[in-house]
């Protein structure tokens, strides 16, 4: 009998204890999950605080984005406005300009004439050419006679020496004689030195008017190959002009 | 007027132009010395071949000088003899001046040549009288004993600046190109 | 009857042509300037191929090609050009002149005999 109250004492400590612990349990358990309760809540509050709070900012943004659209759409209307007005400037210039085409097309096809006949310019320089031939075989003809004028004052001087050597051979009568083979022979010699000299501008004028005359002639062909190059471009212009269509 | 590069190219042109047209064979040899200032207005033999290009901005002169005698008349009259050895040096002066003028025309697009002409050597002095800005002369031995002389002469109106080197592989005459 | 005509002021360079052309079995005229080509080309009415020299006195090549064009109203000679000029400005001008082909010389008789030929059968 002592056992079974042992037991059963044993058993309603158990009991009692259990239900304590139960109760302990339920009572911490119910603390903590309030406690969680108003954790979650308070999370939600602030969660909702800053849900109004991005919502406020995102209608604050859409109400700047539209003040901006408002502003873009009054300036693409007066961009339109202008456009329109430049559109109508263009279609004048371009009117405009149709005329000038066919008034630059005349001046093309002129400036194209105008640079072929230039170009007959190249006869000119032809008989330039044929002058200078002329000149150069005169110079030639000049040097041909100061050659012959040349040994004619050589044979003068022999001449004159041969003149002296007889006026010494005929003694007192050839005193007159002699004088006047001496002035003949310095003449000579003069004449000589002139000869030489003439002979020496020659040299020069043959070089100076070749030189010249090629200067004409290459500077003739410089040209006319200008003149090319311009009738060229000119005719370039023309078909160009001519093929832009309206 | 005429820049120290200006006259360094004109002298490398030349160079190219009379070795490769002064000979009549382009394997005979030529030999090329320039001489120095003082000799640069004498007359280098008794018979000269003149010949100009002329541009905007300046004229060129080429002179060449040959002697009558019978090493430069075996050369370049070979078979026949009754040609004149004055018309073979002009024609040869004019290939050699085309050549220039052919390398000229890369710097200077308006320019032109003139026949050549036949002068006598004591004229050669007198090119100082075209007041040039450059003047030089050259030795010119071809083949085994032919002697020639070139002067080169520029006269400039405005200033002349310009540099060129020879492009060795572009020589494309002699071929017929058809329009 | 000559088929081909040569004009050069220089007697080397229409020795030259003529000589290697008449070697290899051409027919062939000469003439000293561009006046003289136009004569001789007037009197020979069976040449087929001019040519010529652009550089000579009296009547340049150019002009003389001009004028068989123009003057002289024969369009069907071929005419080719000799010469030591090369530039664009030349040859636009030949070609506006009615001229076939361009040779910048010195003449390579081999390179253009077979053109040549054609040009004057």
């Amino acid at each position: 009998m002592v056992d079974q109250y042992v037991i059963a004492a044993a058993l309603a400590g158990v009991a009692w204890g259990a239900l304590a612990g139960l109760f302990v349990h339920r009572w911490w358990y119910r603390k903590r999950a309030a406690a969680q309760r108003q954790t979650t809540v308070d999370a939600q509050s602030t969660a909702l605080a800053q849900a109004e709070e991005r919502h406020a900012a995102e209608v604050r943004q859409h109400e700047q984005q539209a003040r901006e659209l408002h502003a873009l759409v009054d300036t693409l209307r007066d961009d339109l406005a202008q456009q329109s007005v430049s559109a109508e400037e263009a279609r004048e210039a371009l009117n405009a300009l149709h005329l000038q085409k066919d008034e630059w097309l005349q001046q093309a096809t002129r400036l194209s004439t105008e640079a072929g006949r230039l170009r007959h310019l190249s006869a000119t320089f032809e008989r330039w050419h044929e002058q200078m031939i002329s000149l150069m075989s005169q110079n030639h003809d000049m040097h041909a006679k100061n050659n012959e004028l040349s040994s004619i004052v050589r044979h003068v001087l022999i001449v004159s020496l041969n003149a002296s050597i007889e006026a010494a051979r005929a003694g007192a009568a050839g005193r007159g004689f002699s004088i006047v083979a001496s002035e003949v022979r310095s003449l000579a010699a003069r004449s000589q030195e002139l000869s030489k000299s003439y002979h020496d501008s020659l040299n020069r004028n043959d070089l100076i008017t070749t030189a010249t005359f090629q200067d004409i002639q290459a500077g003739g062909k410089m040209i006319a190959a200008s003149l090319a190059s311009v009738e060229a471009l000119a005719g370039q212009i023309q078909s160009r002009l001519e093929q832009a269509t309206t | 007027m005429i820049s120290q590069q200006a006259k360094d190219s004109i002298e490398r042109i030349f160079l190219y132009s009379a070795r490769t047209r002064l000979p009549v064979d382009s394997s005979d040899a030529c030999d090329i010395t320039a001489l120095d200032a003082q000799q640069a207005n004498t007359a280098l033999a008794s018979h000269i071949v003149v010949l100009t290009i002329s541009s905007i901005a300046f004229r060129f002169l080429l002179v060449l000088h040959f002697n009558d005698d019978q090493a430069t008349r075996d050369y370049y009259l070979r078979e026949s003899e009754e040609r004149s050895l004055a018309e073979a040096l002009m024609e040869v002066g004019n290939l050699c001046c085309g050549a220039i003028n052919q390398q000229l025309v890369e710097f200077f697009p308006d320019l032109g040549m003139s026949t050549p002409y036949q002068l006598s050597g004591a004229c050669v002095p007198y090119l100082t009288e075209l007041k040039p800005g450059y003047l030089a002369a050259f030795r010119v031995s071809i083949g085994a004993n032919v002697q020639l002389g070139a002067t080169l002469c520029i006269c400039a109106s405005s200033p002349v600046d310009f540099v060129a080197y020879v492009n060795e592989a572009e020589e494309s005459t002699g071929e017929l190109e058809l329009f | 009857m000559a088929k081909v005509l040569v004009v050069d002021d220089s007697s080397t360079v229409r020795d030259e042509v003529a000589g290697f052309l008449r070697k290899n079995g051409l027919d062939v005229d000469t003439a000293v300037d561009g006046k003289d080509g136009l004569a001789k080309l007037k009197a020979s009415p069976g040449i087929r191929l001019v040519v010529s020299d652009v550089n000579m006195p009296n009547m340049d090549g150019l002009t003389m090609a001009e004028k068989i064009r123009g003057e002289l109203a024969n369009a069907s000679v071929n005419i080719i050009m000799l010469t030591t000029e090369s530039s664009p400005a030349m040859k636009e001008r030949g070609k506006a002149a009615g001229v076939k082909g361009w040779i910048v010389k010195p003449f390579k008789g081999d390179a253009v005999l077979e053109t040549f030929r054609k040009l004057a059968s």
